[in-house]
C-alpha cells in the first residue's frame, strides 16, 4: 500500500514536471520587415524559417531568424543587405529573448494584448525592448503576433548616405509565429 | 554628316549603358537548383561543425545533405534530427524513415532547436 502510495506521488510530481514546462514551438515563423520610402524602390524582405519557443507556464519566450534566410525580390538589395549592412557572416542570427508580462495561459481565450519585455540581439548589439503583441490560441495552437519599429542605428547597422535616402531610418517589423 | 555619326555612336553607348546597368541593378536571384553543391556532408556530421563553431565558412553556400527523415512539415523535413530544410517547391512522396539526399543553401545555426537550417532545398535521391 505504501509503496502504491509512494509510486503514485512520484507520478503525479512528475507529471506536475512535464505539465509546467509544456512548450509550444515552430520552426516556420514568420518575419516581414519594411523599410521603404515613397518614390523609391520597395525595400522589403521576409523570413519564413524563424524559430520560436514559448514556455506557456512561466511566459517565456524566444525567437531566432537567421539572417541569411531573409528574401528580397530584388537579388542585388540581398546581397546588400547581407554583405554591407548586416554582414551576415559575421552575425548570422538575430535572436529575441524575453517574458511576457502578466501572462495567464490558462485564462487565455480569443484575443489579447500583452507586452513583450526582453532583449534584442541583431548585429551583435544588444538592445533591451518593450514590444506589444497579441497572442491567442485557436484550437490547440498558440498565435503570437507583433509589430513593432526597430532603427539600424540603435543597433550600429550603418547606411552610407548614398543610399540612405532610398532606406527609412524606421524599420517597421511583423511577426507571426504560429506556435504548436 | 560627321556629327550624325557621333550623335549615333553616343546614344549606341547610352543604350548599351543602361542596359549593362539595368541587368546589373536587376540580377536574377541564385538558382540554387542548378548550382553545383560545394559539398556532400550527412546531416549529424554538419550539426556537429556548427556546434564546433566550423560551421561559419558553410554559410550561403549550396550544399548537398544526406541522412534520414525525422520528421515532416509543410513544405520542409528533418534529417536525422540534426538539419530542417525547407524547398523551395513542393515536396512529394517523402515520408519518415526515408534514406535521402536534399541539396540546398545553408542558412546557418538555430540554437533554440539546436538545428543547422537549410532552404531552398530540392530532392537528389
Amino acid at each position: 500500500m505504501k509503496t502504491i502510495i509512494t509510486l503514485s506521488i512520484i507520478c503525479l510530481a512528475f507529471m506536475a514536471t512535464a505539465f509546467g514546462q509544456e512548450k509550444y514551438t515552430t520552426k516556420t515563423g514568420e518575419i516581414t520587415f519594411e523599410a521603404s520610402v515613397p518614390s523609391f524602390e520597395e525595400v522589403k524582405a521576409k523570413n519564413t524559417n524563424v524559430s520560436a519557443v514559448l514556455e506557456a507556464e512561466t511566459g517565456n519566450f524566444a525567437a531566432l531568424a537567421l539572417m541569411k534566410g531573409f528574401r528580397f525580390k530584388v537579388a542585388l538589395m540581398e546581397e546588400h543587405f547581407n554583405e554591407n549592412y548586416i554582414e551576415s557572416s559575421k552575425y548570422p542570427k538575430a535572436t529575441f529573448k524575453g517574458k511576457i508580462t502578466d501572462f495567464n495561459f490558462s485564462g487565455l481565450s480569443g484575443e489579447k494584448a500583452f507586452v513583450i519585455k526582453g532583449t534584442f540581439n541583431l548585429h551583435g548589439t544588444d538592445k533591451t525592448m518593450e514590444v506589444p503583441a497579441t497572442i491567442s490560441k485557436r484550437n490547440g495552437e498558440v498565435w503570437v503576433t507583433a509589430q513593432f519599429v526597430l532603427r539600424p542605428e540603435e543597433f550600429n547597422i550603418k547606411i552610407p548616405s548614398i543610399v540612405s535616402k532610398k532606406i527609412a531610418d524606421e524599420v517597421n517589423v511583423s511577426a507571426v509565429f504560429k506556435l504548436q | 554628316m560627321k556629327k550624325k555619326r557621333i550623335f549615333l555612336i553616343l546614344i549606341l553607348l547610352v543604350a548599351v549603358g543602361s542596359f549593362m546597368v539595368y541587368n546589373y541593378m536587376y540580377q536574377d536571384h541564385r538558382d540554387i537548383k542548378s548550382e553545383t553543391p560545394q559539398l556532400e556532408i550527412t546531416a549529424p556530421y554538419l550539426l556537429e561543425r556548427f556546434k564546433t563553431n566550423d560551421g561559419t565558412g558553410l554559410l550561403n553556400k549550396t550544399i548537398t545533405v544526406t541522412g534520414t527523415i525525422t520528421g515532416m512539415e509543410e513544405g520542409a523535413i528533418t534529417l536525422d534530427e540534426s538539419v530542417y530544410a525547407s524547398f523551395s517547391g513542393k515536396s512529394s512522396g517523402l515520408k519518415v524513415n526515408d534514406k535521402i539526399a536534399i541539396k540546398g543553401r545553408c542558412i546557418g545555426y538555430d540554437e533554440l532547436f539546436e538545428i543547422v537550417k537549410l532552404d531552398q532545398c530540392t530532392v537528389i535521391k
